[in-house]
């Protein structure tokens, strides 16, 4: 089984902004993707979705994949309408500023530290 | 005060139903203009104009050379050459010369946005050859946003289903998917996965079933012309049936294939649109069936077991 990492060690890690935290507090893996279809061919569970796409729709895929968290990188604009859906469906969501490729440097060391 | 629209002004574009917004952005200036319109020689006299005015009922002429747009005469423009006294002479030094115009391929959104940023109430509408094809006034406008609003309407009244009838042991839910309604693509497969919840079938099964769905609707919605997404839950499986209106798919052996597909940048700016979507409702599904027809619409059925097995994933 894979390590649980915290999420609020996540949101230190990328100096990110939680805009809605959700009811699970932790992940095990994480998957990255700018193509929702990519995310849906994925068969792990208890994922951290991280893109750079900020639709509704990144949401929507990470419901289906029954992500536990969001991580929304290169700190694009954010419509109201992506944080509204994460609230519903409560699912934790997360800007950072960084690119994707930097993004999963930072969080790399939280995964795959002894 | 300029005539204007509230579509579209600043602060109630948030606020406009999305159906009219898709109206306006999907529709052209010239699917509402008017051609065939009359229209002059700068050569021609006010005198001539006026009468060619009187006798169609019309208060604006475009002035032509070889098809190009060179100015226009008003009402206005009449009652000024009446009253200075040079009626009787051609339009040339006196037509107004500096026009807005609209270019036939721009969506209608563009002329609503023309409307509130100018006090005029026709626009005369060129194609991209620069040649004069048409007019385009506020009421044709309304007019074909209502017309459009009215098909629309008659569409979705048209799509409404009755109850099913539910065998003992079966739950049928159907929802409607509209074309291009990214906002709410992915609902009826939420729905999916709460039922499938509730009924207690196993994570692994729902997220299969979820996957199924979601690409499914997404597919109808990015795809076709519209249809409907139906699931039927049954005591062994999970039928997931998508029904579109069209226009239905050349060459269906293609679409099975992992990376084809005909998408555009704006769909792949939406993290969809790279040929995955059949081939992944395919890969999660324990039966799968497609079929389709040009001009008639596509039809995709997905079963998936509710008893775990090996397949599909």
């Amino acid at each position: 089984m894979r390590k649980k990492v915290l999420l609020k060690d996540i949101v230190k890690a990328v100096n990110g902004k939680v805009l809605h935290q959700g009811d699970c507090d932790y992940v095990r893996w994480v998957v990255s993707s700018g193509l929702m279809s990519d995310v849906l061919t994925t068969v792990e569970e208890e994922i951290l979705l991280l893109s750079s796409l900020t639709t509704t729709q990144v949401v929507r895929t990470a419901d289906m994949v029954g992500a536990h968290a969001i991580l929304l990188a290169c700190g694009k604009p954010i419509s109201p309408d992506t944080v509204a859906l994460a609230a519903d469906l409560d699912i934790t969501i997360i800007s950072c500023e960084m690119p994707v490729f930097e993004t999963g440097h930072y969080l790399s060391s939280l995964f795959f530290e002894e | 005060m300029p005539h204007r629209f509230p579509l579209l002004s600043e602060e109630s574009s948030d606020k406009t139903p999305s159906l009219t917004m898709e109206i306006i952005f999907r529709l052209k200036v010239k699917d509402a203009m008017m051609t065939n319109l009359r229209t002059a020689n700068k050569k021609d006299t006010f005198r001539v104009i006026q009468k060619v005015m009187r006798n169609n009922d019309i208060s604006g002429v475009p002035i032509l050379e070889d098809n190009r747009l060179v100015g226009m005469v008003s009402v206005s423009d009449i009652i000024n050459a009446l009253d200075r006294g040079y009626v009787e002479e051609s339009v040339e030094p006196y037509m107004t010369k500096q026009l807005i115009v609209l270019e036939d391929d721009m969506p209608l959104s563009f002329a609503v946005s023309y409307y509130n940023k100018y006090p005029y109430r026709r626009f005369p509408v060129i194609n991209k050859n620069k040649e004069f094809v048409g007019v385009l006034t506020t009421k044709d406008v309304l007019s074909t946003i209502l017309n459009e609003m009215n098909n629309e309407i008659t569409l979705l009244e048209s799509q409404i289903f009755h109850d099913k009838v539910e065998l003992p042991n079966q739950i049928i839910k159907e929802y409607i998917i509209k074309q291009f309604d990214f906002e709410n693509a992915g609902h009826a497969s939420f729905r999916l996965k709460k039922l499938l919840k509730e009924k207690e079938v196993s994570r692994k099964i729902i997220r299969r079933a979820s996957v199924a769905a979601y690409e499914m609707e997404i597919n109808v919605a990015i795809h076709s012309n519209g249809g409907k997404i139906s699931f039927i839950l049954e005591e062994n499986s999970i039928t997931i049936i998508t029904k579109d209106t069209g226009p239905g798919i050349k060459d269906v052996a293609q679409v099975i294939e992992e990376g084809y597909s005909t998408a555009n940048d704006w769909i792949r700016s939406l993290g969809f649109g790279a040929g995955m979507g059949i081939p992944n409702t395919k890969r999660v599904s324990d039966e799968f069936k497609i079929e389709s027809e040009m001009g008639k619409g596509t039809t995709v059925k997905s079963v998936i077991f509710l008893e775990d097995t090996d397949e599909g994933e």
